[in-house]
């Protein structure tokens, strides 16, 4: 792209653009309750809060890429999905934090340690972990369908076998998780599921036992849906963020039941953008957030769960925990002996083949 | 001015004595100036923010250049290739290309490595895991003999024809491939153009969706447009002017509330099946489904699109005098003849301002499509929207759009042909 362009399109950000002239740093993210959490237990407990200013976005790194290529970046930290954090960073659109001293776990335990007690073994170098957050599959049992024969649903399997517990399921439009899943429904341990979704007949295998709830399937795309579709009784069962079905059972009364067993945890990282216009402090600010006392905290006010190993072990010894004083181990998905019954979703592997898999689905939806 | 003939050549002379054609000239031109002075800071917006950045995208659709700037040995190597006799890429290509991953600028490989992994998937992880390794054999200042028996003890994968033929997809700077790829095709190992394979064929289908889609809803927007906008413009004008209101009305309120009203009217336990059970029309088992799939994206986009049919409508009604009806019935025409053969022509400027706009809008629509479409709300609009975001595959981005821009541009020649541009009126 000539130089020309490329100055005729920063000029035109110029103008979209807002400046920002004191030294504040612009932490984007998701929006709703999940920022709500992070402003109370990132940017309350900081040391400056009013320095930290909280923004939303619509997810992706399209407007990541047009700042970094156009030169005019405008956000400090971007709160992304994991696939994303890789691309990001191998593209050069988040700047490499490897040098950059993270803190120690209260018993001394070093950031990488801590993170591989949890399981997580690539960290991306340009970011810091966040939270898990997990593809879960859920039920309401006060609205048991007099048609299931069986008792409760209890693992993954369950959510495709129509025949004894009949009735719609609500499933993203989207292939993240439910591949996964429907590998381990169809008999697959949850830690080999991409060493078979390496192989072509691995993924066929997976299409195929989607195609046995094909047609009782009701699809979602925005976060709020699957609860709105259990609660009106639209669908038996869905997936969803844990979040939401923890908030609406934390804070909204509601007695929503987890069926653990396959669900797919994933991870969240906060990356450094490539040229970001206040970069120390907003360094200093991700060492902050991603510390094992910041992770717990979000935990007091949003159901996901800090991907440092020693985040759990602060919960645990301060239960109740959650802010309005009841327990919130329940509904935190990575306790351990949740972990071992759930994948660890892959971002390398969807970063590979995201997109065959993505366009695969759609075509197989679209049937 | 007074205009003098000149006895000679019989040439009209203002009073100045200048040429009246000359005189008409300088004014008209300096009026035109003074038009285009005012224009001016509107085009200059317009050419910054829409044209550039247009032509910007058209370019990214063929481009694929980045490619070559981190690669240009090993593209030069690979060339050499004669696919025909040897199974794997010669011992240069290998050399060739265990340097340039070795010493390479990294966020250069790093940009390219999302670009390869649209050809093929799998490259991504292939060329870091064999990056890191290769670091470690030049810091070690390992003897190789051999690099292809090197990258093969390194990954397996560099033994797979299928990588090394996908290479090819890469080596020109300009490519259609993204066109390809938007019309469900690729290319094969010898750069023959194929179908995709048969489990990732959805552009195609989306395009006839997204067309379908389109030409439903203006045709039912026209359907229900028209008898409204005749309404309002033959009602006395504190009625039409009330009734004006209703119209404007969901056309003043934000999109998703409609959108979600919808969702509430017709989802399974929702206002209108409610109803129908209560009234004993419907058993209680079998409710219609009526939302998250086709029936409910045609049924809230049209509502939604509806005022732009009937605004321009009832601006052409307002103007048709109703004499003309009145004569034709006196010339012998019954109603319905009056109708088709008087007033329907008259109202085809106002009829195609609305259907143009309605299908215009109604081909770029993602957000309520994805909102009560379930499956069926995947449009085109969704895929250029993923593109960008998700996958980072701007040139499939590029390339979707400028088809989209293409089978516009396509419909207003064609609607030119048939009906001839200087017939919409918006009023």
């Amino acid at each position: 792209m000539s130089k020309f362009f490329k100055t005729i399109i920063a000029f035109a950000f110029l103008s979209v653009v807002p400046f920002s002239a004191s030294a504040e740093v612009t932490f984007v993210s998701w929006g709703g309750a999940y920022t709500e959490s992070q402003i109370k237990a990132y940017g309350d407990t900081y040391s400056d809060p009013d320095s930290i200013i909280f923004e939303p976005y619509n997810g992706g790194l399209g407007e990541v890429r047009a700042q970094v290529e156009s030169g005019n970046v405008a956000w400090d930290i971007v709160d992304v999905l994991p696939s994303e954090a890789i691309i990001g960073c191998d593209e050069g659109l988040f700047e490499d934090l490897s040098d950059v001293a993270w803190t120690d776990a209260p018993d001394g335990t070093s950031m990488e340690d801590d993170l591989a007690a949890s399981g997580v073994t690539i960290m991306p170098p340009c970011c810091a972990p966040q939270i898990f957050w997990t593809y879960v599959a859920f039920y309401d049992p006060d609205n048991f369908p007099g048609n299931w024969s069986g008792a409760k649903p209890e693992g993954i399997a369950d959510f495709f076998d129509v025949e004894n517990f009949p009735g719609k399921r609500g499933v993203h439009t989207w292939a993240n998780a439910i591949v996964e899943m429907a590998l381990v429904a169809d008999g697959v341990g949850v830690n080999d599921v991409y060493d078979v979704l390496e192989t072509p007949e691995g993924v066929d295998r997976a299409f195929a036992k989607l195609d046995t709830i094909k047609d009782h399937i009701v699809h979602w795309s925005a976060g709020s849906k699957p609860l709105e579709l259990v609660k009106s009784g639209e669908v038996v069962m869905s997936l969803a963020y844990n979040g939401r079905v923890g908030a609406a059972n934390l804070s909204e009364g509601e007695n929503f039941e987890y069926i653990w067993e396959g669900q797919v945890i994933e991870q969240e990282y906060i990356c450094l953008m490539n040229g970001a216009p206040n970069r120390d402090a907003a360094i200093d600010f991700m060492i902050h957030a991603s510390s094992s006392e910041s992770q717990a905290e979000q935990a007091k006010y949003i159901t996901y769960g800090p991907m440092r190993a020693s985040g759990i072990d602060i919960i645990a010894a301060g239960e109740p925990w959650f802010h309005t004083g009841i327990n919130v181990l329940d509904q935190m998905p990575n306790t351990p002996d949740k972990l071992a019954i759930s994948v660890i979703g892959d971002p390398t592997w969807w970063a590979d083949n995201g997109s065959e898999i993505s366009e695969r689905y759609g075509a197989w939806m679209g049937n | 001015m007074e205009a003098h003939i000149s006895t000679a050549e019989q040439v009209l002379l203002t009073t100045d004595g200048i040429p009246l054609k000359d005189s008409l000239k300088k004014t008209e031109r300096r009026n035109k100036i003074k038009a285009f002075l005012l224009v001016f800071p509107l085009l200059l917006f317009i050419i910054v923010t829409f044209v550039v950045p247009i032509f910007d995208m058209l370019g990214r659709s063929i481009d694929d250049s980045q490619i070559n700037q981190v690669y240009p040995k090993t593209f030069e190597e690979y060339g050499k290739w004669d696919k025909k006799a040897d199974e794997l890429p010669p011992e240069e290509v290998f050399k060739a290309i265990y340097f340039e991953l070795g010493t390479g600028d990294k966020i250069m490989i790093g940009r390219a490595l999302t670009r390869m992994n649209y050809s093929k998937s799998g490259w991504k992880s292939l060329i870091k895991k064999t990056q890191r390794q290769i670091k470690k054999d030049l810091k070690a200042e390992t003897v190789i003999t051999s690099y292809k028996d090197r990258l093969i003890e390194i990954n397996e994968k560099w033994a797979d024809r299928t990588y090394w033929y996908a290479m090819s997809q890469m080596i020109n700077e300009r490519t259609p491939i993204y066109y390809w790829n938007a019309l469900d095709r690729t290319y094969d190992a010898e750069m023959n153009v194929v179908r995709q394979s048969e489990e990732r064929r959805i552009y195609v289908k989306t395009w006839i969706k997204t067309f379908k889609v389109s030409v439903y809803v203006t045709f039912f927007c026209l359907l229900l447009g028209f008898p409204v906008a005749h309404l309002l413009a033959n009602l006395p004008l504190r009625y039409s002017n009330l009734l004006m209101i209703f119209v404007l009305l969901p056309f003043w309120t934000s999109l998703l509330v409609r959108t979600t009203a919808w969702i509430v009217m017709l989802q399974q336990n929702g206002v209108i099946n409610g109803v129908l059970v209560w009234l004993g029309i419907l058993c209680d088992d079998c409710r219609i489904q009526m939302v998250y799939n086709e029936t409910g994206t045609l049924i809230a986009m049209t509502q939604i699109l509806l005022p732009f049919m009937i605004l321009p409508l009832y601006s052409v009604m307002k103007v048709i005098p109703p004499s003309h009806l009145r004569a034709a019935a006196n010339l012998g025409a019954k109603p319905f003849t009056a109708f088709i053969r008087v007033y329907l022509p008259q109202t085809v400027p106002g009829m195609s301002a609305g259907g143009l706009l309605v299908f215009v809008l109604a081909i770029g629509y993602f957000i309520t499509p994805e909102l009560v479409g379930g499956k069926d709300g995947q449009l085109i609009g969704h895929w250029i929207a993923y593109h960008l975001k998700t996958t980072l595959n701007w040139g499939l981005c590029a390339a979707l759009g400028a088809i989209l821009l293409g089978i516009m541009l396509i419909l207003y020649w064609l609607y030119n042909r048939i009906v001839g541009i200087d017939n919409i009126k918006l009023g």
